[in-house]
């Protein structure tokens, strides 16, 4: 039923035609919604999201971060007092086993002296004890050479003992 | 010689006095024409964009909400599908004319029936914020005297839209019209002055209407094209803008 009739007038008012403008415009309205801003916005809440997350994501690694770091500062700080202090002891038991080891061979140093002083004491003595003995025999071979007479050395004993310790004493 | 202007052909005929003429045909072919854009530009979004098309269809939005946030206020966000549509249908209709179709916008019925969605909305912010009362007792202001003027006031905002955008549109393809006509007369007669065959073809090649028309449908066409569907919109949204804000 296709007819060609004619045109309009140049200025022509057909309510229909109105209304197909209209209807034309409302339905360009849905087709841009459904097809461009629909789509768009969702994709940019969509990035909007990533983004927050992201940044979410970077304050959270971050803070974690600062307590990690908080973490091995005050590691460090330990350790160093750590150290520290094992030095310390450490110092301190070799001052005291260096103390320990002075002392102690000051004290041995001291017995040995001691020792040798005991054996210079008893050389001594036995050194005097012999010489008396010598003194003596040869005091009384004298005597007997003097006295022409032999003399009892264990009847003289006291007399002759007394003269040595008169002469160790000079 | 004649020069007939005259609006949309005729192309059918329904029951019911229902006319479709080149202005229904040629809008379908522009809608159609936007919606498959829009497709193509949204296939395969991705959050993190890829592809030129996409940028596009991000700066399309983000413009078009833009657009209608900064003349409007950020709760009418929403409405930017509406001001896009109107857009980028009253400028490619416009534009339509470019490739020698009729443009739509140059029948009056079309942008009267865009000024009566304006003038529809405005009245229903109007009463919504208003009441019913309200909206009544606003036409009876200053005085009562003026309540014919108010009502003939109120209906003038969508005629003079629907009027500014056809007559623009619609001069432009009659100052088109004269300008060709007036052309391939002078083409007629300053190669009619040729003798023979050469005048002969010289009065057949449209020599002279080569250019000119170029650049006048580049101001009547592109550049009123757009710049009548910019202010459609910018009307549009003003006035909804206003009338939802409240009187007093």
């Amino acid at each position: 039923m296709v007819t060609m009739a004619g045109t309009l007038d140049f200025l022509s008012v057909n309510v229909w035609h109105i209304l197909m403008a209209i209807g034309n415009l409302l339905i360009l309205v849905l087709i841009l919604k459904k097809f461009l801003f629909k789509p768009v916005q969702k994709i940019l809440k969509q990035r909007e999201e990533e983004i927050g997350k992201a940044y979410s994501d970077a304050d959270k690694a971050l803070s974690e971060a600062e307590a990690e770091k908080e973490l091995y500062l005050k590691k460090l700080d330990d350790a160093k007092s750590e150290a520290d202090s094992m030095i310390k002891t450490a110092s301190e038991r070799a001052k005291a086993e260096s103390a320990e080891i002075i002392s102690g061979a000051k004290a041995e140093a001291e017995r040995r002296r001691r020792n040798a002083d005991e054996d210079i004491e008893l050389a001594k003595k036995k050194a005097a004890d012999e010489m008396r003995d010598s003194i003596s025999e040869m005091v009384i071979s004298l005597a007997e050479q003097v006295v022409e007479k032999e003399i009892d050395p264990k009847a003289h004993a006291s007399l002759i003992d007394g003269a040595i310790e008169s002469l160790g004493e000079e | 010689m004649e020069i007939e202007v005259t609006g949309a052909k005729i192309l059918l005929e329904l029951p019911f006095g229902i006319t479709i003429t080149e202005t229904q045909v040629n809008m379908w072919i522009v809608m159609l024409g936007i919606a498959l854009v829009c497709i193509w530009l949204t296939r395969g979004l991705k959050v993190r964009p890829t592809s030129k098309r996409q940028i596009i269809a991000e700066y399309l939005v983000k413009t078009a909400e833009n657009f209608v946030t900064s003349n409007m206020g950020k709760k009418w966000k929403w409405f930017a599908p509406y001001i896009a549509a109107l857009f980028s249908l009253a400028m490619f209709c416009s534009l339509s004319s470019l490739l020698g179709m009729y443009p739509p916008t140059s029948d009056l019925n079309t942008t009267a029936g865009w000024a009566i969605m304006t003038f529809v909305m405005i009245t229903f912010y109007k009463i919504k914020t208003n009441g019913p009362l309200g909206y009544a007792k606003s036409l009876t202001e200053p005085i009562f005297i003026m309540t014919p003027m108010n009502i003939l006031g109120e209906f003038a905002t969508p005629l003079s839209m629907a009027f500014r955008m056809f007559g623009n549109v619609a001069s432009g393809t009659v100052v088109s019209a004269l300008v060709y006509a007036a052309l391939s007369v002078a083409n007629n007669a300053l190669f009619g002055w040729l003798p023979g065959i050469l005048g002969e073809m010289g009065q057949k090649l449209p020599i002279l209407q080569l250019g000119v028309p170029a650049i006048l449908s580049l101001y009547f066409d592109v550049f009123s094209g757009v710049l009548q569907a910019f202010i459609f919109c910018m009307l549009t949204m003003l006035y909804i803008a206003s009338a939802a804000e409240p009187s007093d």
